[in-house]
């Protein structure tokens, strides 16, 4: 029974502040009611406007950033919903539903950790590498020379706050399909070079998050590779807490959610271990 | 306050405020967002004999008024429903209905006949709309023989109250209705969703998986009670509204029409608890109106009496 994760609810917050970020993007933040735990990286919101300017079905986002109970998402601006946050002014309230989802497995310091970020999924890295430098539940904290973020993007503009990534400390390898600015090519070029080149750890553990082609292709280089990989899907979801039976992720019959030919992205995601789940159609 | 009881098929209700099926769980794991007693009954997703996976993706789209569907009845079957959803219903003081479906007649039956005995469950709800094997695939809902048929093999192996959900993609749906009544339905419920295709004029694709799928939402509302009203004219049965309900005042038409509950489906994946305020809010608004009970106000519908005009001269 996928039930929406105990901490959920649906509140109203206010917009604080919008900043535009690279060419077609935004970080809104919003400041939730009364004082807020610290949210797992990797866990994501339901956002809408609550006037009529919004579409009725509010749109996921990763939870991008927390200070206490200002929270930051980082959205690009492609559509109805996303445009209708992006013309918030500061001041007005926001339709919040959330915490919600499973975020990132313990990002610990058993092996070195390789996250590949393709565009707009960088989002839930920046949260992700924070609570891993700081210690997540219970373990010790990681040392920022076992994280190498590989931030993808078609140009430069597309490397969305790129300098907050690197102000983590942690490497970061740039790459644009139009060589603007670092490696010339996709995220996975990138990875393939590095590796090849022995600049990467010999046996890292991987996660990913970008457009589908992209995780599709670090899921095939996990699976011949045998390392662990887990990847934090963008499926298109009606409701995000599991009641339309929209987000079906098909699984792998003999992977951890095997039992059910199809998981919910919402309630079981939208991290997922990368062999538990079937990408390609 | 004003007093919102009512009783449908002989179901007291504490509150005319359902869910729908298929938009709010099987059970009640919404039950973060609204409180059990919030509601005057939760009502399951629809439970068929065998486990069903549902359709490929994509399973839903936004469209400028309303949602496209083509889940494909997705759910574990009716064992699943009885050892993993059931017990995690009991003594929780919500009222239960379970709405089943079936590919053949028979298999209406036979869910119910699996589920009759248990405790948490206070009442049925059928969904004709399922499509019908042994009849091209057509819906059971689209034959009043038909809908007749299943009704009365479910009445046959139950003594709960049966509501009989029917679906707006006909072209009489009162002729359903009767059928649905002569197979000793306890009640209706108008309507499920209404047929219709989404297209990406730019990737020249569906929306959805399955071309043609159920529309539901805000711009449903006039049909939906356009349907509601033809049932309680070709019946005597009670009639639960359902279709567009976004806030107290589609759910108080419906009630004005009289029906004696309604069911919200898609305004939940707006907003998960708007469910746990709207009875309350349905409160509000008839006290405003001066209303003491609901009982007084349901069916208070005026139709305008057509005066004839007058001559000139
Ligand atoms: C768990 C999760 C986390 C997400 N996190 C972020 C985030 O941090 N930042 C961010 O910018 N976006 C994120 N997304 C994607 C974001 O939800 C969509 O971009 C947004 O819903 C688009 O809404 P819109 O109304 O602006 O555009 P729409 O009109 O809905 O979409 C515009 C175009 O994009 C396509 N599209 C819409 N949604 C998706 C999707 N989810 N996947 C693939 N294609 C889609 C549509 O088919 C359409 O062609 C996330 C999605 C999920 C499921
Ligand atoms: C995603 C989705 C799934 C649904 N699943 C079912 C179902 O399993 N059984 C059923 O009888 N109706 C199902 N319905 C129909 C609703 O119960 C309801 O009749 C319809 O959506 C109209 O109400 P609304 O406009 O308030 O959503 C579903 C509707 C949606 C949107
Ligand atoms: S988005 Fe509705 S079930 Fe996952």
């Amino acid at each position: 029974m996928a039930a929406p994760p105990p901490d959920a609810r649906s509140l109203e917050s206010e917009l604080v502040s919008l900043r535009p970020v690279g060419s077609d993007a935004i970080v809104l933040r919003l400041r939730l009611p009364g004082s807020v735990p610290l949210l797992r990286a990797g866990r994501f919101f339901m956002l809408r406007r609550p006037d009529r300017l919004s579409p009725p079905i509010p749109r996921p986002f990763s939870l991008y950033r927390q200070e206490g109970s200002e929270l930051e998402f980082l959205i690009k601006v492609i559509g109805p919903g996303t445009r209708a946050l992006a013309a918030t002014p500061p001041g007005q309230p926001l339709t919040v539903i959330g915490p919600l989802g499973r975020g990132w497995p313990t990002l610990d310091d058993a092996s070195p950790w390789v996250a590949v970020a393709g565009g707009i999924g960088s989002a839930p890295f920046y949260e992700g590498i924070r609570q891993s430098l700081a210690g997540m539940d219970g373990a010790a904290p990681v040392s920022p020379r076992s994280w190498t973020l590989i931030y993808g993007g078609r140009e430069e503009g597309m490397l969305y706050d790129l300098e907050c990534f690197e102000e983590l400390g942690v490497r970061v390898l740039p790459a644009t399909d139009d060589g603007s600015r670092g490696f010339h090519g996709n995220a996975i070029d990138c990875l393939r070079a590095e590796w090849g080149a022995g600049r990467l750890p010999l046996r890292p553990r991987l996660l990913g998050c970008g457009p589908e082609p992209m995780m599709i292709a670090l899921a095939a280089l996990a699976r011949d590779q045998d390392l662990e990989c887990h990847l934090s899907l963008e499926t298109y979801m009606g409701c995000g807490v599991g009641i339309c039976n929209g987000c079906a992720v098909p699984t792998t019959p003999e992977g951890p959610l095997g039992a059910w030919p199809v998981a919910k992205c919402c309630t079981d995601g939208p991290v997922f271990p990368a062999d538990a789940i079937r990408l390609e159609p | 306050m004003v007093d919102l009881s009512v009783s449908l098929a002989g179901l007291p209700l504490a509150n005319p405020i359902l869910s729908a099926s298929g938009t709010f769980g099987h059970g009640l794991e919404m039950e973060g967002f609204v409180p059990p007693q919030a509601l005057g009954a939760w009502v399951s997703k629809t439970v068929t004999l065998k486990p069903r996976p549902g359709n490929p993706m994509p399973r839903i789209a936004e469209t400028r008024a309303g949602f496209l569907n083509s889940i494909g009845l997705e759910n574990r079957g009716v064992d699943a429903y009885i050892e993993e959803t059931l017990p995690r219903l009991a003594e929780r003081g919500a009222r239960v209905i379970t709405n089943v479906g079936g590919e053949e007649v028979d298999d209406f039956a036979r869910v119910t006949e699996r589920l009759t005995e248990r405790p948490e469950i206070d009442a049925f709800e059928v969904n004709l709309s399922c499509p019908n094997v042994s009849g091209g695939r057509l819906p059971f809902s689209t034959d009043p023989e038909v809908a007749e048929r299943v009704l009365r093999a479910v009445k046959g192996v139950t003594d709960k109250p049966v509501l009989a959900k029917l679906s707006p993609n006909v072209t009489r749906i009162g002729e359903i209705a009767q059928g649905a009544e002569a197979g000793g339905a306890d009640g209706l419920t108008a309507v499920n969703t209404v047929l219709g295709l989404g297209v990406d004029w730019r990737t020249r694709r569906p929306l959805l998986n399955t071309v043609v799928g159920g529309y539901s939402g805000s711009a449903i509302h006039p049909i939906a009670l356009r349907c509601a009203w033809e049932c309680l004219q070709a019946t005597g049965l009670p009639v639960v509204g359902c279709g567009g309900i976004g806030g107290p005042e589609e759910a108080l038409a419906f009630l004005c029409l009289g029906c004696h509950a309604v069911q919200v489906g898609t305004a939940s994946f707006s907003d998960p608890s708007l469910l746990a305020g709207l009875a309350a809010r349905v409160g509000a608004l008839l006290e405003e109106l001066g209303v003491e009970t609901l009982e007084e106000y349901r069916g208070s519908f005026q139709v305008p009496q057509p005066a004839p005009l007058a001559a000139r001269s």
